[in-house]
């Protein structure tokens, strides 16, 4: 057994991503316990009952999920800054698909982890799934998915906060929330899968470790994310 | 006991004075060129000769029992007080997105110009609460407006409501229930719009929520299949089988 580690998250990267991770769950529970319309809420009214008792009163829940949000987007603006080149490195890196590969990867690795490889003969298939980069596929299509949808959540909640400060239509506001609605909802889909992929998958178990430490094992670089295991593999 | 606040409302002794309009607007400093309240009448028809008449109708929010503007919202920060049956507005919760003044078919509501977000008629509950009647109904001359508690069957309400025969002026095709009573023969009836939502609120409720509905359920299926495929396979089987292919 090779006991070799890569190195894949410098410091700077992990303490954004569980900042990242902590206002995300957090805004999207106290953003669930706004809606108190149980004709609206998918999960009924106790939900923003029980967030409106822990705050206090409904107007608190409110004001701490836009404070938390505006301070989530404004470390977020100071993190991009401060490391422009690597941010726009990581854009360049999920925003960059090659359809061949990635498609056929996202088929494939979706059957495989939902269905199994017995499942994926039966229906034709090899069990080869094509190699990936430093992100595979999936990862990339939830970075694309977090990138944008965080750009849309923070511009409409900030229109929602103005709008009884500055603004004189209700238009604005009322478009706004929904899709602010819209976009959490899909973050949190996707949000479901990373979860589970990092926190409680056996196979990814190392990626999850890396989010600590920094490196992953050779083995496992090699055998999830070979192409970039093939670029850093003789770099000291 | 719970209250349920409504008012019975005799039009015929309405002489358009303006007198509620004018004690609501002192008494709420509502802005210029918005009201609380309002007094509608018919149109004169000058054909009549000497008969010709006006009968002038007063009315202010109705505090719905099925309230079309609660529904509009999607916060709560439009809400109908269970204690007290008044729709009240909690404007430390309200984003001004403006969906409940289109939904009332009343247009009891406005938005109001410095405070951007709504306002309207909540029968003067500060000044219930001093143990005062709203000011429209202390103000009006003629006591065209009567007000008090329905639950309570002791109250003047609610012996005109047992006494007289009276009528609702509802809105069409849904009728939002109101809590203002008019004696029969008032007029206009034909005024109250229809009840309307606007965009942004019907692409929440009939497409935005569905999609995401089914997103997130799509996602949790996914998680939860693999979540068991995890628990009933081993660690030796099919995953480090692929292991070793590489």
């Amino acid at each position: 057994m090779n006991n070799k580690m890569i190195h894949r998250h410098d410091k700077g990267a992990i303490y954004i991503h569980w900042f990242n991770a902590l206002c995300w769950i957090f805004l999207t529970l106290t953003g669930l316990g706004l809606i108190s319309n149980e004709h609206i809420n998918p999960v009924g009214a106790w939900w923003p009952d029980l967030m409106r008792g822990i705050f206090g009163s409904a107007e608190t829940l409110i004001n701490v999920h836009i404070y938390v949000g505006l301070f989530w987007a404004a470390v977020f603006l100071i993190y991009i800054l401060v490391r422009f080149r690597d941010s726009l490195a990581f854009l360049k890196e999920v925003f960059t698909l090659s359809p061949a590969r990635d498609a056929v990867w996202m088929v494939k690795r979706n059957i495989q982890l939902t269905l199994g490889n017995r499942a994926m003969k039966k229906m034709g298939m090899t069990t080869e799934i094509p190699p990936q980069g430093f992100y595979n596929a999936g990862q990339k299509i939830f970075a694309q998915l977090t990138v944008i949808a965080g750009l849309i959540l923070v511009v409409t909640g900030i229109i929602m906060f103005i709008s009884t400060i500055i603004l004189d239509s209700p238009t604005p506001a009322a478009w706004s929330r929904t899709i602010h609605y819209l976009m959490a909802g899909l973050a949190l889909a996707g949000l479901l899968v990373h979860i589970y992929m990092a926190a409680i998958s056996r196979d990814e178990r190392p990626a999850f470790k890396s989010m600590f430490s920094g490196a992953v094992p050779e083995d496992y670089a090699r055998h999830h994310h070979e192409l970039w295991y093939q670029e850093v593999k003789n770099k000291p | 006991m719970k209250k349920k606040y409504c008012m019975v409302i005799d039009s015929s002794v309405c002489i358009d004075c303006k007198g509620c309009m004018v004690s609501c607007k002192v008494q709420h400093k509502v802005p210029r060129g918005r009201w609380r309240n309002w007094i509608k009448h018919t149109e004169p028809d000058f054909t009549m000769g000497k008969h010709t008449f006006v009968h002038f109708q007063p009315g202010n929010c109705m505090q719905c029992d099925n309230p079309t503007c609660v529904y509009a919202c999607p916060s709560g920060a439009t809400y109908k007080d269970e204690e007290t049956g008044i729709v009240h507005i909690n404007e430390g919760l309200c984003i001004g997105c403006g969906n409940c003044v289109v939904a009332c078919p009343y247009g009891a509501r406005y938005r109001h110009p410095e405070k951007r977000v709504p306002d309207k008629c909540d029968f003067c509950r500060d000044r219930l609460d001093m143990g005062l009647l709203p000011a429209c109904v202390d103000t009006c001359p003629t006591k065209a407006r009567t007000f008090g508690d329905m639950n309570d069957p002791d109250s003047e309400v609610s012996r005109l409501l047992r006494d007289r025969e009276t009528v609702r002026v509802v809105s069409k095709p849904v009728d939002t229930e109101p809590n203002l009573f008019y004696m029969a023969g008032v007029m206009p009836l034909d005024w109250p719009g229809p009840v309307e939502y606007p965009a942004a609120y019907r692409a929440m409720t009939g497409f935005v929520n569905p999609l995401v509905k089914i997103a997130v359920g799509l996602s949790g299926l996914g998680v939860a299949a693999m979540f068991l495929k995890q628990i009933f396979t081993s660690d030796e089987t099919s995953e480090d089988d692929s292991r070793e292919e590489v």
